[in-house]
């Protein structure tokens, strides 16, 4: 029996169980009898209680959602986001985001995140807040009919995988690699790459279905 | 001081009662219930335990 199968590793998401399960106990000891904190070892574990552990339990739940929030079933939860989710299983070549998803060229189960967030610094943290933005729209607001993303889509999110790569390196590329690094010219300009997600015309598309 | 402690107490639950509940489904919805209502119980609770701080050793001073 292998090291890992005999202490195999806790998820993040048991982790946090197991300290919310700890903070209430610790907390109702004090909610119950809060008279122990009359003694020093009493304030300990009243600080321990109210302060240390729900910082760390919201620290690694906090943790958690930001990891989910990364996933492909995440985003298509709003159902404003569903057609862009059937838009990944388009039966033609053409579509870019359907290419991508089909042949795995990017994480299926993170397909929406890896091409819509930031490759910059605090790329994440930016993407967070425009998803924050988004559900505000969502129910607060009126949502964009079509949806259009809020800046034109930056290159440097398609050569963070493609720069570097052997299919890449095509006279027409590296022709234009300069404007393509500078964003004058868009990787998605008509005539390149230029058919995107294309939910309007999803009723005339073939779909593609994944043999199970 | 003690009533501060336990109101503490009692917001943080629910505060840690949300935080779980949120894990168990893996929406938009879940996840600003987190942050929203979560964060709001989080919050309180924990800054009412360290103002119970502040204001039981004033009381203490006090008396």
């Amino acid at each position: 029996m292998s090291f890992n199968e005999r202490y195999p590793m806790i998820s993040p998401e048991t982790l946090v169980f197991v300290l919310v399960g700890a903070s209430i106990v610790l907390i109702l000891v004090v909610v119950i009898r809060p008279s122990i904190t009359a003694s020093r070892e009493g304030k300990i574990i009243a600080f321990l209680a109210l302060f240390i552990l729900p910082v760390v339990t919201a620290g690694v739940g906090a943790s958690e959602h930001m990891e989910r929030s990364e996933q492909t079933q995440f985003c298509l939860s709003c159902h404003i986001m569903e057609p862009y989710g059937k838009s990944l299983y388009v039966d033609d070549p053409a579509h870019i985001p359907a290419a991508h998803f089909q042949n795995h060229r990017i994480p299926a189960d993170q397909a929406c995140y890896t091409c819509h967030t930031d490759y910059a610094m605090f790329g994440t943290i930016q993407a967070k807040w425009e998803g924050l933005h988004h559900v505000y729209v969502y129910w607060f607001g009126t949502p964009m009919n079509p949806i259009r993303l809020y800046h034109p889509y930056n290159n440097r999110e398609c050569l963070h995988c493609h720069a570097g790569a052997r299919s890449f390196e095509s006279a027409t590329h590296m022709a234009m690699m300069d404007d393509l690094k500078s964003n004058k010219l868009s990787c998605t300009t008509s005539g390149c790459h230029d058919t995107i997600h294309n939910v309007e015309k999803l009723g005339e598309a073939k779909f593609w279905k994944p043999l199970e | 001081m003690l009533n501060k402690l336990r109101t503490s107490g009692v917001l943080l639950i629910f505060g840690l009662v949300i935080e779980a509940l949120s894990l168990c489904w893996n929406t938009a919805l879940s996840f600003m219930s987190f942050v929203v209502i979560g964060g709001l119980f989080f919050a309180s609770g924990i800054l009412l335990f360290l103002y119970s701080l502040v204001s039981g050793g004033r009381e203490v001073r006090e008396n």
